[in-house]
């Protein structure tokens, strides 16, 4: 009972926040989105033409309308449909959404779990060469750019130059098999790239726990290093572990999917976002930007939930 | 450790790498993977304006006319319609038949979800919806004006169960258009995406989401479609018409090596199963090509041209080794490349004060004669376009090879005189900005114009780049005529110089398609008397009169039309073409079967 | 004044804690030379012929073009030292710029923290948070497209929440300190006490944030080069790498390489300072 009071008022302190987000964002993109108009109009039109088409699109309509409209749709989630290819946003969404999933958690789960691994022997053999060795190669794989690591994997894996193992591009998955075919390179680019990054903060919260006066005194006793990380080190170090993997999820989804899914000309919800941004597609930029901001105080909530489940000392209040 | 968990997976992961699908269902089918550098957005005739849409569209629909799979030049013929239409005297009346018993495809929007047939009242409706802002016409511009009674018909609210004066089913397999003054090209519109024949049950039923979920009588029907490809299926009802080469032009001597003779008498589409990728990125579409078991149909990117090319003079040769594995076929480009004055711009064009504008006239000349042609050729059209002078390209029939080349003429020093003649110097030089997209390509061509102008005096820093970040934003700047140096290009709707001529008419002016803004009164009157005209030798000896009127008043720096190379694999039996007959030779592609590629 | 001398001494400690890290003095090194390299080009000493077509199409590396030349006839090396200056010209704009914005919103939430102005600093990061950072940079590069500086702003406005964040968690817990309850109590006016007291003992958190943004700018600015949202007017290693990207398959590897490794090096240096800076700064951190 106490929890469910604690998630409403939570909830209803997330409405301000989803307000200001739908704010902003509609205002860059009524003010200064591209004007779709232009994409809809034939060769020779004229400036009539061009009149019904943006009254159409309700650009000439007053700002305020046309944000309360928006508002109405988040809370009904109808967003009507796509400026460019008139396929209703929601049927987009279900369509593409699950592409990006399964298309960046394989290495979402696996740059994470990685991460843990080689920060936890990292943290154990401080200061040895294999802490320094996973350290330096941390540090380089946070220095070397996305886009470059994804150039280079698909040179070296997929093409006739390479070793030409997996498809160039595309998507055409049907059963597993296909789906480890296509996944296989964008998600070994995930890793590297997320790697370093994990591996450091991981590092960092498991050589402040090691630090502790128990965990000291355990290893002292002789207590089996199994056993020792997995009681002490990783269960006290749960809660930073699961703040930073919530707070990644509603980005993974559209950022991580973004570079990926242009490169590889997957069919995934990045994809679309960015093609709505680059023409202006309002329909589908909206559903987007006004679900990532729902997602994100959902994580929010859930994350102060999870503290208290994680660590009673948390309180309520 | 006993057992290596690592190389048991590795080997399990390898095994599940060998099973590569089409997906279900699809064994023993003919599957052809073609790709384009490009998707469309919509698949709604009215709106096919990108040869992308228009691929699509002519498979998924039927159009009254089409153009010859082979024929070269281009040719007509009839597609729906029995046989080219009856046309009156004075040219104002067309009466087309069309073909008895040819059904749509099953959809639930149809009567116990049975398509009907297709009758002259669909092809009446398809063309009024150009009218109908609703639609969101972007062809309407071909017939707007042309066709008798439809602008009326628009201003009393597009209601459909109005007549058009003009355009009329006098049965039900019988259409009649007339129209308010000759329209010489009217048939070739007849020919393209946009005057697909739709029927108005699906229309009404999907609404807004007519533009994904086609319902035609073309070879194909649709099953899937999003932003990286479209899988099309065999339609089982279309109507049984069995190639006959000799009718679609079939010259031996040129397509005998494709091995194009085997697909004689064959009954169309001969695939079962057509997936069109759409691949913007030209090195992607050429790993997936050259891969094998992906998409069947590429262009040579121009990073690899010199790699893949033995020789591009005077004809393209392949190396062995790609050769060896691939059909390929080039031709230059139904359209041009040219960078336009916008003359709306008082800096550089028409400016009240005549002094100012005279000299306006010998800057534009001046940086005409800067650019220089075989560079721009050589680096981003790998030596292998064909630069011509004016606006008439060399693919059209009114084409004058012995044209003066003056226009085309790269002489900096000349360039040089013509600014100190009309008073130019680094102090008084306009500052110019070049537009263009934000992309790779279109930055390299802002720097290498800048260089030209920087070696005939040109300060560099009152050269600009204008950049635009998508290319729906710079199509509005043109349209706005706030550019004032404009890249462009034009892809001819329909193999006649009318249809390029038209880019410098004056009242096609922003947001029309000119984007020069150019206004000449001579010109206007020679247009207007020419595009009424059929094909002759006086109406070509007019088109070249308009083309000179253009290069004397240097609004252009222009033209070069692309060469195109298209390659296939060679278990394809193809004559592919990217721009005319487009999507129309698609019905035509066999595949097959492993083993039996050699003839 | 107990406190000031204290600063002092945090200062001298953590110079020499640096001094002694040999990474952290190499790392320094190399920003250090990339940086003279920028300061030449700003001054016009090299890196001038970046935009000259003269050169021959992919010429290879050579004593002309030591790097070689792009498809059409640049000096590649003259364009990777002309880029450096474009790294630094973003990279200092917007890690001086929103590390600025960053300690002042996050020293007036912390300072007023709970109330009104806290709460709507909050609110505002939250907000700037929950917009993914590709779209929102988007938007905002469209927003003030021709603007040179619109990624630069994009950029800014997104960065500067992390430092606002730790800035206010440093500052709430400065408060309690006997100093400022000092200042207070002697009725120093409130902007003084944030402004002399408060925020001076939150530099060396601003000046590590500053190089960690640093850094993000120059990686972002590579990727939003890529996508068409970057630099509008020169050359930057973003642009070099969405040119290679046509080129590599094609056996001209020079442009791709060239801006990697000089991108790479820069990048690499500055986290590894990054982390010596941290180390010598925080009195807590036991190094690695």
């Amino acid at each position: 009972m106490e929890m469910l009071q604690y998630a409403l008022r939570k909830l209803i302190t997330g409405i301000p926040l989803i307000l200001g987000v739908t704010l902003i964002s509609f205002l860059l993109m009524v003010y200064f989105g591209p004007d779709k108009t232009y994409d809809l109009i034939g060769k020779n039109a004229t400036p009539e033409q061009i009149a019904e088409i943006r009254h159409q699109l309700g650009y000439d309509r007053p700002f305020l309308t046309r944000y309360l409209e928006y508002l109405k749709e988040l809370v009904t989630l109808d967003f009507g449909y796509s400026d460019s290819t008139g396929e209703r946003v929601s049927s987009i969404l279900k369509r593409t959404i699950p592409i990006s999933l399964a298309l960046v958690l394989p290495g979402f789960v696996l740059g994470n779990l990685l991460g843990i691994a080689l920060a936890l022997a990292a943290a154990w053999y401080r200061g040895r060469w294999l802490d320094k060795l996973i350290m330096g190669g941390s540090v380089v794989g946070m220095s070397v750019s996305f886009l470059i690591v994804i150039i280079a994997f698909q040179i070296l894996l997929s093409s006739n130059y390479g070793l030409g193992w997996f498809p160039v591009r595309g998507w055409n998955v049907y059963d597993f098999g296909d789906y480890l075919r296509y996944v296989t390179v964008p998600t070994l680019a995930t890793v590297f790239v997320a790697l370093g990054y994990n591996t450091r903060f991981y590092r960092a919260v498991f050589v402040e726990e090691m630090g502790r006066d128990h965990v000291r005194t355990a290893r002292a006793f002789g207590t089996p290093p199994a056993e020792l990380l997995f009681k002490h080190v990783l269960k006290n170090a749960l809660i930073p572990i699961i703040t930073r993997i919530m707070f990644s999820i509603p980005f993974v989804v559209i950022s991580g999917a973004l570079l990926i899914e242009s490169y590889f000309g997957i069919p995934g919800v990045g994809l679309v976002t960015y093609d709505a941004i680059t023409t202006g597609d309002q329909p589908v930029l909206k559903a987007v930007v006004g679900l990532t901001a729902a997602l994100f105080v959902l994580v929010l909530i859930l994350n102060d939930i999870l503290y208290k489940v994680v660590d009673p000392r948390v309180s309520l209040k | 450790m006993s057992f290596h968990p690592f190389r048991l997976s590795l080997i399990l992961w390898m095994a599940l790498l060998a099973a590569c699908s089409a997906g279900p269902g699809t064994d023993g089918l003919k599957i052809y993977r073609h790709s384009l550098g490009g998707r469309p957005t919509s698949l709604d005739p009215v709106q096919s304006a990108t040869v992308y849409a228009n691929h699509l569209v002519v498979n998924l629909y039927d159009t009254l006319y089409a153009y010859k799979y082979l024929a070269r030049p281009y040719q007509l013929k009839p597609n729906l319609a029995v046989a080219m239409p009856e046309v009156s005297d004075d040219g104002l009346v067309y009466t087309i038949h069309i073909k008895k018993g040819v059904h749509f495809i099953d959809d639930p929007c149809f009567p116990e979800g049975k398509g009907r047939e297709v009758t002259a009242a669909d092809f009446v409706y398809s063309m009024k919806r150009h009218f109908d802002p609703k639609s969101r016409s972007q062809g309407s511009w071909l017939w707007a004006g042309k066709i008798e009674g439809m602008e009326a018909w628009k201003k009393a609210g597009a209601d459909y169960d109005r007549p058009v004066a003009g355009l009329k089913a006098l049965d039900r397999y019988t259409i009649q258009i007339r129209l308010t003054r000759p329209f010489p090209q009217l048939v070739h519109t007849l020919a393209q995406g946009f005057s697909a024949i739709v029927p108005r049950e699906a229309v009404e039923r999907y609404g807004r989401e007519f533009s994904i979920h086609p319902v035609g009588s073309g070879p194909f029907r649709l099953q899937t479609f999003d932003s990286v490809r479209a899988v099309l299926v065999r339609n089982p009802k279309y109507r049984k018409e069995p190639i006959d080469l000799a009718y679609e032009g079939y010259d031996p001597e040129r397509q005998a090596r494709y091995g194009i003779a085997r697909i004689q008498g064959k009954v169309p589409p001969l695939v079962d199963r057509l997936e069109i990728h759409f691949i913007k990125e030209g090195l992607s579409r050429w790993n997936s090509f050259t891969k094998g078991d992906e998409i069947q149909f590429a262009s040579i990117p121009r990073e690899l041209l010199d790699e893949v090319l033995l020789k591009k003079q005077p004809e393209v040769v392949l190396r062995a080794r790609y050769a060896k594995k691939y059909f390929y076929t080039s031709g230059l480009e139904n359209g041009f490349v040219h960078t336009d004055f916008n003359m709306k711009d008082p800096k550089i064009g028409y400016n009240p004060d005549p002094r100012r504008q005279e000299r306006n006239h010998a800057l534009r000349c001046a940086i005409r004669y800067a650019f220089d042609w075989a560079e721009r050729n050589r680096t981003f059209y790998n030596d292998m376009g064909r630069v011509f002078p004016g606006i008439i390209p060399p693919v059209v029939p009114e084409f004058d090879p012995d044209a003066s080349k003056e226009s085309i003429r790269h002489d900096p020093e000349k360039a040089r005189k013509l600014l100190e003649e009309a008073g130019w110097n680094a102090a008084n030089l306009p500052v110019l900005t070049y537009g263009g997209v934000a992309s790779v390509t279109s930055r390299q061509m802002f720097e290498q114009f800048r260089g030209w102008l920087t070696r005939i005096g040109y300060p560099k820093e009152k050269i600009q780049f204008d950049s635009y970040a998508s290319f729906g934003d710079y199509n509005k700047a043109v349209k706005q005529a706030k550019i004032m140096i404009v890249g462009m290009g034009w892809g001819l709707d329909y193999p006649d110089a009318e249809n390029t001529l038209q880019l410098f008419y004056g009242p096609n002016g922003s947001p029309g398609s000119n984007a020069s803004n150019f206004d000449d009164p001579e010109y206007n009157r020679l247009y207007e008397k020419s595009s009424v005209m059929q094909p002759s030798p006086e109406r070509t000896a007019i088109y070249r009169r308009m083309n000179r009127i253009v290069e004397d008043a240097c609004v252009t720096i222009s033209g070069l039309s692309r060469r195109y190379i298209l390659l296939w694999h060679k278990n394809v039996v193809s004559y592919p073409d990217s721009s005319i007959v487009g999507g129309f030779h698609l019905k035509y592609v066999d595949v097959l079967p492993e083993g039996q590629e050699k003839k | 004044m107990n406190r000031s001398r204290e600063r002092t001494s945090l200062w001298a400690k953590a110079w020499y804690k640096l001094r002694r890290d040999r990474i952290g003095m190499i790392s320094l090194g190399v920003v250090l030379l990339y940086f003279v390299v920028a300061l030449g080009v700003w001054l016009g000493l090299w890196g001038q012929g970046w935009s000259q077509v003269e050169g021959p199409m992919w010429a290879p590396p050579g004593p002309k073009y030591w790097l070689g030349t792009n498809i059409i006839g640049q000096d590649i090396f003259e364009r990777a030292l002309y880029s450096t200056r474009t790294a630094f010209d973003v990279g200092l704009v917007v890690a001086v710029l929103s590390t600025l914005l960053g300690g002042l919103m996050g020293g007036l939430a912390g300072y007023f923290s709970n109330r009104w102005a806290d709460e709507l600093i909050l609110w505002l990061m939250g907000v700037l948070d929950a917009i993914p950072f590709y779209l929102f940079v988007a938007a905002l590069a469209y927003a003030l497209q021709g603007n040179p500086y619109a990624m630069h702003i994009a950029m800014i406005a997104t960065f500067w929440t992390t430092t606002a964040r730790l800035v206010r968690g440093e500052v709430i817990k400065l408060k309690q300190f006997e100093f400022v309850e000092a200042a207070r109590a002697i009725g120093l006016p409130r902007r003084l006490i944030l402004f002399r007291h408060i925020l001076p003992n939150t530099f060396h958190i601003l000046l590590v944030q500053a190089t960690i943004v640093f850094v993000g700018a120059i990686k972002s600015e590579v990727i939003l080069s890529f996508l068409g949202l970057g630099v509008t007017d020169g050359v930057s290693w973003g642009l070099m790498i969405a040119e290679s990207t046509q080129e590599v398959q094609a056996g001209h590897f020079s442009n791709f390489v060239t801006a990697s490794s000089f991108l790479f090096v820069l990048v690499m240096a500055f986290n590894l300072f990054a982390d010596a800076l941290q180390d010598a700064l925080d009195p807590r951190k036991v190094s690695a």
